[in-house]
């Protein structure tokens, strides 16, 4: 063993150093990989979640369970909102889990409306889950085929490191208005996962960072927990009051946190060396 | 009057008797006069005022309007555009007749310049007046096309629709308004300036309130450049500060045009459509701030050439043809960026190739604050399947769509010019139909 | 004990040889010689020469500043900045050494408003090789992805082996039995990265042939131990304590392996490496003496082998499609092999595989072992 670590050591550094190519970031791509097994951990575990709360979830939809199932939406869709940057990457199953009827040319009416919204749009614009059961067995053969895929999928490291940005973009363009669950109103809840996600994979790959930048890290941090700070004034139990109680005011300064972290972040994949 | 010198500036104001006397003379009421230029010649001398008018040399500036083919196709673009698609009231194929007649006296009118009738003032007046007493051509072209829906049981023209017109289908990508999509009739302005524009749109919209009926509108602009003397021109910029239409065919190519912009005598469509094409017109919007978060080399990725200067990947000038041959794994330009996608230059690939004429739009701002700008996608084809449609099929899954998210739209057919004084547009369409009567 | 230390030190050197041979490869490839040497002369209206042409691979440009103005040097890609020198006062001269893919370049000039020059460069035969070798970035998804294989699997193993040891210690001699063989699968899923651990290696797994008195050295432990009490004793007697080390080795295995930084190359390696090892003892029949499981431990062996492969296989198939090819066609036989002992869906014990077999296995899983080899030089791992 004495024999081994310092040659180990020896040879690694040097392969490492002469094969640093041409990036032109102070961060090694052999840096990068516990970071991303760790995230890829991370969208495991978020993915055993997500498929045991739609199981139930889409078991109260086909009983009938009207107060249930609404019971069940928002936080079923908390793990899938952590996890989008990844889901996304399929993005048939991103469609049939979580369009919106705007994405239908005759809207909520459209035979074609899936997933997670056109169940919310039955229980609480109808109050009915009648005709659902087909959306929820879909909806969860959909789920169990995502936790397949990426089970399976080697994840870009662009990928994960830019959806930080991307889902501080996706919220500051088409979610803080309220418009993603626009019959249940339990768009907070949808924020937490979005913002949850986003922070996880910058403190993930927060170290690397911090040594050039401490001040960069700082005014990012910062702004995750002013998001943190103005939606726990909304909590509601194990969850958060509806997005109508949410004032102008704190709308705004969500979405001036929001704006400036998507601006922030889109450095990272720079930062990093990664395209 | 009461003077109030609200110029601000600290300098001399005038004093109060020639003050008054221009005033009267201007019949003006309060206007702020700056600087100390003011006497009592004051009519006819250089008057600095922050509304003068903007000086334009180009309002003169005239494209025809009777011809085999209309006009607004392969003019060259100005400055400003704009899109309004109509529902036609007609009930009866008499009231079709008269539409398509007044409309093409209006566009022949607008197009060429003159002086509106004057009414007597108590009634309203004939014209809006935007332009002035004198209405100014600005190289106004209104270029009228159709739709599916004209085509339905109303004017029993349902046997004469062109082969390949369809109302818009919905793409993967889209997130189609219904309230901006489609329509009977599609009227396309370009001229210099949006005023120019608007100020024809407001004159037939006036003249024809019982025939159509405003369903939705775009308007849209491309940036201008100072000439460039000695060096090739360069296509405007999009919003999304790309060079937009710099693998456009070229009018000046007239096989060309024949081939891929004009319905020909020898194909399939009916006889009427002749010297008609098909016109595509989507509007796009661009999510800007994103894009402008994102990484120029990422840019050029996504769209396939160098932002500053048009060229592709692999170097050159901006009308450079891309060379794919010798990059047959994308490692120059990638295999999924959009100008490869949408025009891979195969031998094949010869075949669906479009005549782009689109404009930027910034309208308002959306619920969450951000900008809604984008494009206003106008393209022509002689053949609508092999053009547009081929084309936006293959675009699907391309990494742009992070960025777009095409809202509104429709297919249409641009009808054929009218030859001269006694044609019309849409003449041979209704004569094919046994609608109008063939002119002597 | 000494034999323990030499099999210990033994893989130590082997390793250890294994990773320096690596990295001088890669030395060498990156800081090749100057073959390029260029003079560019800036003067107050352009350069000279104004077009140059030089091949794609490592190149050196000499830049005089023959103009009044400080000036810098670019070589650009479109707007994209390749290389620069900046701050070169007028009179002196500064080098630049750079390593240009082919295709055509602009070079700035001296002041900005003077026209920029041409800078072409042609393919070589060198550039063509490299162009098709993964940039290191290109390992992080593979690499990431077999941590989080590594953590599962070894998870896994915890669990089972968690199970296995309960049986023994509670004296469950016919449940312990049917838990050695499934406990060992995960074991043989994380061995390409596992047997680098030599103290644990030899804790877990170590055979009785590496210790100076077999089966009843004091040294012996691990699964093997277990495996000859309760296969070649048939008792749980005194297995205990061996069992409970087991137990706690794997957890430190599992720690380990959680802390592990994985350097691409030795993702290959430990394959390779391995594959040796398992020809060797599947010729012998020497691996599970007792319980005579050998079959469905090398299966185990081969899956994992198969994962490093298989994680590496999108950028194989780009640097070199036929080697991808070959390894596939040469994993298939492997498994093939392996499934025709089956019986009834399961594998027989080792001792009904006659030498002839037993060679058969142990050249087709050489075969193998020589195309994983040839791996990390396709990959410009050196």
């Amino acid at each position: 063993m004495t024999l081994r670590l310092p040659l180990m050591a020896l040879a690694l550094a040097s392969a490492l150093g002469s094969l640093a190519g041409t990036a032109r970031a102070a961060v090694a791509p052999m840096d990068l990989v516990g970071p991303m097994s760790e995230y890829k951990l991370y969208v495991s575990e978020k993915l055993q979640t997500l498929v045991a709360d739609t199981r139930a979830f889409t078991d109260a939809v086909k009983a009938g369970d009207i107060e249930k199932a609404k019971a069940l939406f928002a936080p079923a869709r908390m793990s899938y909102e952590a996890i989008e940057p990844v889901a996304e990457l399929f993005s048939d199953l991103d469609v049939s889990i979580d369009s919106r009827a705007d994405d239908y040319e005759h809207g909520e009416q459209d035979p074609a409306f899936p997933g997670f919204h056109r169940i919310e749009y039955g229980l609480w614009a109808q109050n009915s889950a009648a005709g659902l059961g087909p959306v929820a067995d879909k909806l969860m053969a959909d789920v169990d085929e995502l936790g397949k895929r990426i089970a399976e999928l080697t994840f870009p490291p662009e990928k994960v490191v830019g959806g930080a940005a991307a889902l501080m973009e996706e919220v500051a363009a088409t979610k803080i208005s309220g418009e993603e669950d626009r019959y249940s109103h339990t768009d907070l809840w949808d924020f937490q996962g979005n913002f949850d996600g986003s922070r996880k994979i910058f403190e993930l790959f927060r170290p690397l960072v911090e040594k050039d930048d401490p001040a960069f890290v700082e005014k990012v941090e910062a702004n995750f927990a002013t998001l943190d700070k103005t939606l726990s004034k909304y909590k509601m139990g194990d969850g958060f009051e509806t997005y109508e109680k949410l004032t102008d005011a704190d709308r705004k300064i969500l979405a001036g946190a929001v704006n400036t972290l998507a601006e922030d972040l889109s450095q990272l994949r720079g930062k990093l060396g990664l395209n | 009057m009461r003077e109030r010198d609200s110029s601000g500036l600290g300098a001399t104001p005038p004093t109060a008797t020639s003050r008054r006397r221009i005033l009267i003379g201007l019949g003006a009421a309060g206007g702020a006069l700056t600087g100390g230029l003011v006497t009592g010649k004051a009519a006819a001398a250089e008057i600095e005022s922050v509304t003068n008018a903007p000086i334009s040399d180009k309002t003169q500036e005239r494209q025809p309007f009777y011809g085999v083919r209309q006009s607004g196709i392969v003019t060259p673009r100005p400055a400003a555009g704009m899109v309004a698609s109509f529902d036609v009231l007609a009930k009866t194929p008499a009231d079709l007749v008269r539409l398509f007649q007044t409309l093409t006296e209006r566009i022949a009118f607008l197009t060429q310049g003159g002086e509106p009738p004057s009414l007597d003032p108590k009634l309203p007046p004939s014209d809006n007046g935007i332009l002035g007493p004198m209405v100014t051509p600005d190289n106004l072209t209104i270029t009228a096309s159709v739709g599916a829906s004209l085509f339905d049981e109303r004017f029993g023209l349902k046997d004469h629709k062109p082969k390949r017109l369809v109302q818009m289908m919905s793409f993967p990508n889209d997130a189609l308004e219904v309230s901006l999509c489609h329509g009977d009739l599609s009227l396309q302005f370009s001229s210099n300036t949006p005023d120019t524009n608007i100020h024809a749109l407001r004159d037939i919209v006036k003249k024809l309130p019982d025939l159509l009926l405003l369903r939705w509108k775009q308007e849209g602009s491309v940036p201008v450049m100072a000439a460039t003397p000695g060096k090739p021109p360069e296509s405007a910029r999009n919003f999304l500060g790309f060079r937009d239409g710099s693998a456009n065919p070229s009018p000046a190519d007239a096989d060309l045009m024949e081939r891929i912009v004009w319905v020909q005598p020898d194909g399939d469509e009916p006889g009427w459509a002749t010297h008609g094409s098909y016109q595509a017109v989507r509007i796009i919007r661009n999510f800007v701030e994103r894009w402008d978060r994102t990484p120029l080399q990422e840019q050029q990725a996504i769209i396939g050439r160098h932002k500053a200067t048009g060229a592709p990947m692999q170097g050159g000038s901006e009308h450079d043809v891309p060379d794919y041959a010798s990059d047959p794994e994308g490692k120059t330009t990638p295999l999924d960026a959009h100008i490869r996608l949408a025009n891979p230059r195969t031998h094949g690939s010869q075949a669906n190739l479009i005549l782009r004429r689109p404009f930027n739009y910034s309208n308002g701002v959306t619920k969450s604050g951000h900008l809604d700008q984008g494009l206003l996608f106008i393209a022509y084809q002689s053949d609508l399947e092999k053009g547009f449609i081929t084309v936006q099929k293959r675009l699907a899954g391309e990494p742009l769509e992070e960025y777009i998210k095409p809202i509104g739209g429709g297919f249409f057919f641009t009808l054929p010019g009218a030859a001269d004084e006694r044609d019309f547009l849409g003449r041979s369409l209704l004569e094919a139909a046994g609608i109008a009567q063939p002119a002597n | 004990m000494k034999l323990a230390i030499v099999g210990a030190a033994l893989l130590a050197i082997v390793a250890g040889i294994a990773f320096y041979v690596a990295s001088q490869g890669a030395k060498r490839a990156a800081t090749g010689t100057a073959e390029n040497a260029l003079t560019v002369t800036i003067t107050d209206a352009t350069c000279d020469p104004n077009e140059i042409t030089v091949a794609a691979g490592p190149s050196t440009f000499t830049i005089v500043n023959n103009s009044s103005r400080t000036v810098e040097w670019e070589i650009l890609d479109g707007v994209y900045v390749v290389e620069e020198r900046e701050n070169i006062t007028p009179g002196l001269s500064r080098t630049l050494t750079t390593k240009l893919a082919p295709g055509d370049y602009d070079i700035t000039c001296g002041l900005l408003s003077n026209p920029r020059g041409k800078l072409h460069v042609t393919p070589s035969a060198a550039s063509a090789a490299e162009a098709a070798k993964p940039s290191m970035t290109a390992f992080i998804g593979p690499l990431a992805e077999y941590k989080v294989y590594l953590a599962i699997e070894a998870g896994r193993l915890v669990a089972a082996t968690r199970q296995f040891a309960d049986a023994v210690k509670a004296g469950d001699l016919e449940l312990a039995k049917t838990l050695y063989a499934p406990a060992r699968i995960p074991y043989g899923h994380i061995a390409p990265a596992a047997e680098r651990f030599a103290d644990l290696d030899t804790a877990i797994n170590a055979r009785a042939v590496y210790f100076e008195k077999l089966e009843d050295d004091a040294g012996f432990g691990g699964f093997h131990r277990l495996e000859h009490g309760l296969f070649a004793k048939s008792s749980t007697d005194s297995l205990a304590p061996v069992a409970d080390k087991l137990l706690t080795d794997v957890i430190l295995l599992q720690q380990r392996l959680r802390e592990l930084q994985l350097a691409p190359e030795t993702m290959a390696e430990g394959a390779a490496r391995l594959l040796d090892r398992v020809a060797d003892s599947a010729g012998s029949g020497d691996e599970d003496r007792y319980s005579r499981s050998d079959l469905s431990d090398i299966q185990a062996k081969l899956e994992g082998i198969r994962k490093v492969a298989a994680l590496l296989q999108p950028l194989t198939e780009k640097a070199d499609p036929a080697l991808a090819g070959n390894l596939e066609a040469q994993f298939d036989a492997t498994f093939t092999k392996l499934a025709s002992f089956r019986q009834q869906d399961q594998y027989p014990s080792y001792d009904r595989l006659n030498a002839a077999d037993r060679q058969a296995i142990a050249d087709q899983l050489r075969a193998l072992a020589a195309e994983i080899r040839k791996l990390n030089a396709a990959l410009g791992l050196g």
